[in-house]
């Protein structure tokens, strides 16, 4: 079956879109301070991984994901890394994800990166390259989970023609990854309400994987368990919490004070492993821009080995080498903000003018760790479907790997597109669209 | 060396009852070659299950949570320690090498550490000295003008402030010199209420210097715990429910 | 899964109270504007039963405000988008399948308001709604579960049949279900009864005689039929 067969088979994206509709696939987004539900605009042609490509990418995230799992109970326990100069120690303790609080705490079964989702771009040449690293709490595997179930609807004969790997296994994958996890009790996903930009997928993953979706107030902590309170004032011990708030709102009684949203002493419950915490929180190190740079050092330093998947070629101002070479070649790198996320922070300088390339050169040179280089990918363009035309855009690939038992690659992931032609930037948030991805079995 | 008894209580009262009440107490002292505890008992009212962990800064953490109805809340520790600051503390973190939340300079304060740079030097001893000789020249004890969530930066600006901003503002000092420096909550001399002072790193282990007092630490200050600034070293923290529109605390504090 | 909080047990009943109140409402304006259909009979006796007063320029006018309008907390279009509301939080409770019939429902009534012919277009949310109900009976495995829903639809049912003065072996039959629901409630749980009110109902509801005489009693029974009752020191 070709892909035009398959897109005639699929129907329009309209038809899917309206199922997608009907099954709530929606993300929230506050504009102007009003909430607002929008569909993820669904393209029907499907991202294609021959078995070749994605067995290569399977051990390349594979390698790379528990590289970075040993870096962070390195990091919050002997700092080998640091002291031994592979990794410099003010990258650590400046990055914004670094949290002393978590110092000497010991995840169970030492797992930090429960969840990790690695974006990739597949360049012109083929050549697959690590774009960024998602260790906190890396969104997006609902959708192509709910695509694909109704695709494989719409078109059964493209399923049975393509040999595709059923990705539908992502709930018993991400069940099995919270139970490695599980310190004893109900599994729960909790999640900061329904006006979350991922409230769907809180909700989907709770249903699929038999877990509760509870919210802050239905929490508390007594003689350090984390319990569910009842609607008939009893208590229910979690085991596992996979949250879906960031760190710093965790628990107002370690982290920020003025959190709203989070279960004060969950920490201490946690600290006394008494209950697993996925993502690990202090995770924010591993996946700070700044530490991608050393991502390829630190698979050398922990594993012996070579980096299988290739960084997009970096630079780091805070090196006096990569400091010259940027600011002479500002106008055709992409710099980004290593503070920043969703595609937010991300400049590329063939966009600026003269004057706002002076300007940006001075406040690199100001601020040389705020900031990386990176060389424009050639990304591989990918067809969509725009007002029944095939166009070309530029699209990411979210890689999602789950650390349990054993490290395992989930055999799909979220393809983000941009809709406008001129844009690198994929993200929802941003306006882009999403595909399935298909991996072929042979 | 020296034998101290120790007594603090803190009485947290409310307009109208709260419930759902969790607390994290840091104030049972930690163990550390310079100071052992004989005897130590904490006193909780109303009664409430409690549980002991030991935070990433090595503070002794006493958690609860009192789900019922109630109008206060109640907890003295009373206890003798022997002191001997001679005897050296290692548990170094790197991260006191870095600015915090509390500690961050902004361009003032990175200004006025630049205009005085020149001058400190020598050893770490000998700068963290001066450092708050400079400090106590500059700055005037002064209470009612700041908070407890008044910043380094914000207390400079005033040039006034109580031991919690002296200490802040030479952190900030410290660690812009290059100098490891943590925050230390206790009690000392000065009776009534908590008090505050700095240790900095001088390469093999940590020295006491009292900033508001322009010191440095002896035999009679007793740490309660420590981190990298104030927020990680807060005797009590507590979230609770209920319509209440005011609480009143009322700390007492002797060292004997 | 077997733990169920107050938040979420407070979602479920208003789910089954918003469902029904919109399923309720589209039936009842249908019927309404059957009784019309070529007879000089007005729609004010649908407002007197609510105690609105008829801002209604005409009776078109009354019709899309009570489907359509968002903005009046008596309308269907308000009804559904609460019942999506309580809904949306409760997805593993009642599954991804059971949200769908809403979301269906809310599209339905959208292209509804631009149809034609409105009620031959509101026709598919009957099977819609017990599409709903279907997918309630058959997903949820917990009782306790589906219990607090069929409390709240069924408390809902008999709060409106009594205000639009239904006839009273319609009231009788959705009064017995109510009570059949109340029975599997257990003990110390929010939807448990308050029995001082739960008998005040029983007499207001209990002959035809007294239902004629005794409605503002009964709507006021329900109201506070969940009341925690007070401790007698």
């Amino acid at each position: 079956m070709t892909q035009q067969q398959f897109t005639k088979a699929v129907g329009n994206a309209n038809e899917i879109n309206e199922l997608l509709r009907r099954y709530g696939v929606k993300f929230g987004i506050y504009k102007n301070g009003v909430f607002n539900e929008q569909f993820f605009p669904f393209d029907p042609i499907p991202r294609v991984i021959t078995h070749e490509d994605f067995q290569s990418i399977e051990k390349g995230l594979v390698q790379r994901v528990n590289a970075l799992n040993e870096f962070l109970f390195d990091i919050y326990h002997d700092k080998k890394i640091v002291n031994d100069g592979v990794v410099p120690e003010d990258f650590i303790y400046i990055s914004k994800g670094y949290l002393a609080q978590c110092e000497g705490i010991t995840p169970k079964n030492n797992v930090y990166s429960h969840i990790s989702g690695i974006d990739l771009v597949q360049a012109k040449d083929g050549e697959w390259y690590i774009l960024e690293d998602n260790l906190r709490i890396p969104s997006g595997a609902s959708y192509p989970l709910i695509a694909r179930e109704l695709t494989r609807i719409a078109a059964p004969q493209a399923f049975e023609e393509n040999s595709v790997v059923d990705n539908r296994s992502y709930a018993k994958l991400l069940k099995e990854t919270m139970e490695y996890a599980n310190c004893g009790g109900i599994r729960a996903i909790l999640t900061p309400g329904r006006y979350n930009a991922a409230y769907f997928e809180h909700s989907y993953l709770a249903e699929h994987t038999g877990s509760v979706l509870v919210q802050n107030d239905e929490l508390f902590v007594e003689d350090n368990m984390l319990y569910h309170r009842t609607y008939s004032g009893g208590k229910t011990r979690i085991g596992v919490l996979y949250r879906r708030i960031a760190d710093e709102y965790l628990d107002p009684l370690t982290f920020l004070p003025e959190s709203l949203i989070g279960i004060p002493n969950l920490m201490e419950a946690y600290r006394s492993g008494n209950v697993g915490i996925i993502n690990a929180p202090g995770n924010g190190v591993a996946d700070d821009k700044g530490i991608y740079y050393f991502v390829p050092k630190m698979i050398k330093y922990y594993l012996e080995e070579e980096p299988i998947l290739k960084n997009a070629p970096t630079y780091l101002p805070f090196y006096n080498n990569d400091m010259k070479y940027v600011t002479e070649h500002l106008d055709t790198l992409v710099i980004k903000d290593v503070a920043e996320a969703g595609g937010y922070g991300v400049v590329f300088g063939s966009d600026l003018t003269k004057e706002k390339l002076e300007e940006f050169r001075k406040t690199i040179i100001a601020e040389p760790r705020r900031f990386i280089a990176q060389e424009v990918i050639d990304f591989l363009d990918l067809p969509i479907l725009d007002k029944g035309k095939t166009v070309m855009r530029k699209a990411d690939l979210r890689a999602f790997i789950l650390s349990g038992k054993e490290t395992k690659v989930w055999a799909s992931g979220l393809t983000r597109f941009s809709r406008n032609p001129d844009s690198f930037v994929v993200n929802s948030s941003q306006g882009g669209g999403f595909k399935d991805t298909w991996v072929l079995s042979r | 060396m020296k034998r101290i008894n120790f007594y603090y209580s803190t009485k947290l009262t409310f307009d109208d009852y709260v419930h759902n009440h969790s607390f994290a107490l840091r104030i049972i002292p930690p163990e550390t070659p310079s100071q052992i505890n004989i005897s130590c008992a904490l006193n909780i009212n109303p009664f409430v299950s409690t549980q002991q962990t030991i935070d990433a800064f090595g503070n002794n953490v006493t958690s609860g949570y009192l789900r019922e109805d109630h109008r206060f809340l109640d907890f003295e520790i009373k206890g003798t320690a022997d002191i001997d600051h001679t005897k050296y503390r290692t548990d170094y973190m790197p991260c006191y090498l870095y600015q915090s939340e509390y500690t961050q300079p902004d361009s003032i304060l990175k200004n006025f550490y630049d205009g005085i740079k020149g001058n400190c030097t020598g050893s770490a001893s000998e700068r963290a000295a001066y450092l708050s000789n400079v400090l106590s020249d500059t700055i005037s004890y002064e209470k009612g003008s700041t908070d407890t969530k008044t910043t380094a930066a914000q207390a400079f600006m005033l040039k006034k402030g109580v031991c919690q901003d002296f200490s802040h503002i030479l952190i900030s000092l410290l660690r812009m010199d290059g100098i490891a420096a943590r925050y230390i909550a206790g009690l000392a001399f000065c009776d009534g209420e908590t008090h505050s002072w700095v240790e900095y790193w001088t390469g093999d282990h940590w020295e006491g210097i009292d900033p508001a007092n322009n010191c440095p630490i002896s035999d009679d200050y007793l740490v309660i715990s420590q981190g990298r600034d104030f927020r990680d070293c807060a005797i009590d923290r507590g979230v609770m429910f209920g319509k209440y529109t005011k609480q009143l605390q009322l700390v007492r504090s002797v060292l004997s | 899964m077997g733990t169920i909080s107050l938040e979420h047990s407070d979602r479920l009943y208003w789910l089954g109270r918003y469902t029904e109140r919109f399923f309720t409402t589209i039936k009842a304006l249908g019927r309404q504007f059957d009784k019309m259909l070529g007879t000089k009979q007005g729609y004010t006796d649908y407002l007197d039963c609510f105690g609105l007063a008829d801002t209604y320029s005409s009776s078109m006018e009354f019709f899309r405000s009570f489907l359509f309008d968002n903005n009046n907390p008596n309308s269907a279009a308000y009804s559904l988008e609460r019942a999506y509301d309580n809904g949306i939080v409760l997805r593993e409770e009642i599954s991804t399948d059971a949200l769908s019939f809403l979301q269906m429902a809310k599209d339905t009534l959208d292209k509804a308001e631009k149809s034609d012919n409105i009620r031959l277009a509101l026709l598919p949310l009957e099977d819609i709604l017990y599409g709903f109900w279907g997918c309630i009976n058959e997903h949820i495995f917990d009782d306790e579960i589906r219990n607090i829903i069929y409390i709240g639809k069924t408390a809902e049912r008999v709060d409106l049949y009594v205000r639009m003065k239904y006839p009273y072996d319609l009231v009788k039959k959705e009064f017995t279900r109510l009570l059949k629901n109340l029975n599997r409630v257990p003990k110390n749980t929010p939807f448990r009864y308050n029995t001082r009110y739960l008998s005040d109902l029983v007499i207001a509801i209990g002959t035809e005689d007294e239902y004629k005489q005794s409605k503002a009693i009964a709507i006021e029974s329900l109201k506070h039929l969940f009341e925690k009752p007070e401790v007698v020191a």
